[in-house]
């Protein structure tokens, strides 16, 4: 990043010159950057404000997007907690549970997350140390990733058959550890790339096997990175739909699946589609705040540095 | 204790090491890949649909009469030209978009990690709630058709998912405002690398912003934007859970991408043959088109 000190002395003088061009430039970025950041947020804040948002307000035209009577009654529908009021309520006995759908999603998405970022792992310091397994292994995995899932799940539905694993948990355990290893490995290659070897080396040369260097050693040096590849792999864990959608139809169904069928009898269901949607939505996004400054790696296999 | 001895020892041998590390992804990777795939091929020659009752094992050979189905199903061209359409349009929106926001970003100013957190979610959401977010935005008396009406009168309103058109350009529009935050991430990410002694030399010898910008910023970048682009397209390329929530590939199939079809096909109607056959076809057509690509890519996987 740093000039030696030849080229700061080069700079200097033009630098000092540009100084308020460069403010008048930050104050410009700045507000477009706000209004971008505005514009990102409109969408969901409309699902926002129809989750709470009594039923004639759904479709009110013209339409508020501060209810005129904000209501928490959506989510006491989508929960079942309390005594809904009103027309809300006659519907509400035409819809399904959700709770299943929300345990089926926080069972699912973690125990999938932690065989995927273990094997992941395990696998990524064996190429990131020794080149197990020849340069094309990693990106074999990869090819997990580049085509689209329903290829995959046309074979898949055989095995599941036979394996008595349709609409089960175990089923979408397995599957999401399978397609979500390849950024496992990727991302977790990258982090154990970013660790000097020397320190291995001499561990191992006073005769420390190399399980205890990988577990009491290499491990703790990438925490920072296992805690962001684990979110960022429950994050797609979390978000997926199409698997779900096909191997799941009563006893495994995902938040997601759930969302999308969330219909009542009468019409559309918009106001705790609605909440349903923010419920889902709520998990993802807060792991995502949290590995944020992560992400880069994550999502670009440390392929830019 | 001998044996636990030698156990310990050859379990602590470093191939050994090595092989146990490995060998659960291994075993996952054919499981998942290897095996499939030789089932996926077996099932599109055979003419299997679970709903006759036959196991896929006793379904009978029917050589390449899938694959023949499959060119001339107008159906299929159709999701396949629609889904490529969805997929430049959404990808070179998002590329500029993307660029744009990253060039912006490089200044300073009040608010920047705020911005940017608030820029980065639609990514993190699950596509279904974005779906649903554009579809309640697009609805006949949604915000969108309130704002024309405002704009341009009462005849400005417009019944978005009524007209093909217009419903493939929402579920663009939606695929457009996920995904153009991952395309800055990288090419912020990307421009805060560059080596800035170039750039600062050539400010010094009097070029201009655009001609910094067009000669050396830019070919500085485009490995960057090789793997943003190539990473996008293939993502793009899967596009499902937005038509499914959106539009569910309606009005008739009008706006039914590559997956979608091949989803209802194998998963709604039960004809798994042929839909093995249309994977079989998208796989080898994906293979073959990214195969440029990820050339360009392995080169930059090998700088690693």
């Amino acid at each position: 990043m740093s000039g030696g000190p030849q080229s700061s002395q080069l700079v200097s003088a033009p630098a000092a010159e540009l100084a308020p061009a460069h403010a008048r430039r930050g104050r410009v970025a700045g507000l477009l950057a706000v209004v971008a950041a505005f514009i990102s947020l409109i969408p969901v804040l409309w699902v926002l404000s129809i989750s709470i948002k009594p039923p004639d307000e759904w479709l009110a035209y013209p339409p508020t997007l501060w209810p005129r009577r904000p209501t928490v009654t959506n989510y006491q529908v989508l929960f079942q907690v309390g005594n809904p009021v009103g027309t809300i309520a006659a519907m509400t006995r035409s819809a399904e549970p959700v709770m299943p759908a929300v345990v089926n999603s926080l069972i699912i998405a973690p125990i999938a997350t932690a065989i995927s970022v273990a094997i992941g792992t395990a696998a990524a310091y064996a190429v990131s140390r020794y080149r197990t397994g020849g340069p094309m292994m990693p990106f074999l995995t990869l090819t997990t990733r580049m085509f689209p899932p329903v290829a995959f799940a046309v074979p898949l539905l055989v095995y599941y058959r036979s394996l008595g694993l349709i609409d089960s948990r175990l089923g979408l355990v397995l599957m999401y550890s399978a397609f979500t290893v390849a950024f496992s490995l990727w991302m977790m290659r990258g982090f154990f790339d970013g660790v000097p070897r020397h320190i291995e080396e001499a561990a191992m040369l006073d005769g420390a096997s190399p399980w205890r260097v990988f577990f009491t050693m290499s491990l703790p040096l990438v925490k920072g990175g296992l805690a962001a590849t684990a979110l960022f792999v429950f994050i797609l864990n979390w978000t997926e739909f199409l698997f779900a959608l096909i191997f799941t139809s009563r006893q495994a169904v995902t938040l997601p699946v759930q969302v999308s069928r969330y219909v009542g009898a009468i019409g559309r269901f918009y106001g705790p589609q609605a909440a349903l949607g923010i419920v889902a939505s709520i998990p993802p996004v807060v792991a995502g705040y949290l590995i944020q400054r992560h992400l880069v790696r994550g999502f670009t296999f440390g392929l830019v540095k | 204790m001998r044996w636990s001895q030698a156990l310990g020892r050859f379990f602590n041998g470093e191939k050994v090491f090595q092989l146990t590390l490995v060998a659960p992804l291994q075993l996952l990777m054919w499981v998942l890949l290897i095996v499939p795939t030789v089932i996926v091929v077996y099932l599109s020659v055979v003419g299997w649909q679970p709903i006759l009752g036959v196991d896929w094992w006793q379904a009978p050979f029917v050589g390449l009469e899938n694959y023949l189905r499959v060119l001339s199903d107008a159906r299929f061209w159709e999701a396949v030209g629609r889904t490529l359409l969805m997929v430049v349009f959404a990808v070179a929106a998002e590329f500029a978009l993307g660029l744009g926001l990253a060039l912006l970003f490089r200044a300073e100013f009040v608010g920047k990690r705020l911005a940017t957190s608030v820029l980065l979610y639609p990514m993190m959401l699950p596509w279904v709630v974005v779906g649903f977010a554009f579809y309640l935005v697009f609805l006949d008396r949604g915000p969108v058709n309130y704002l024309l009406t405002s704009l341009f009168g009462p005849g400005a309103a417009v019944d978005w998912f009524r007209y093909p058109t217009l419903a493939i350009a929402t579920i663009v529009a939606a695929d457009i405002w996920q995904w153009t935050p991952f395309m800055f991430l990288i090419l912020y990410s990307g421009l805060s690398a560059l080596p800035k002694e170039p750039t600062e030399a050539a400010m010094t010898l009097g070029a201009s912003q655009w001609q910094i910008f067009r000669y050396i910023t830019l070919p500085m970048l485009r490995p960057v934007i090789v793997v943003a682009v190539v990473l996008r397209v293939l993502e793009a390329l899967k596009i499902f859970d937005l038509v499914y929530i959106m539009t569910g590939g309606g009005p008739g199939t009008s706006t039914e991408s590559l997956s979608l079809y091949i989803y209802r096909v194998g998963f709604v109607y039960g004809q798994l043959s042929y839909a093995a056959a249309m994977a079989v076809v998208i796989l080898v057509g994906i293979a073959l088109v990214t195969r440029l690509a990820v050339r360009s890519l392995e080169l930059r996987l090998q700088g690693m």
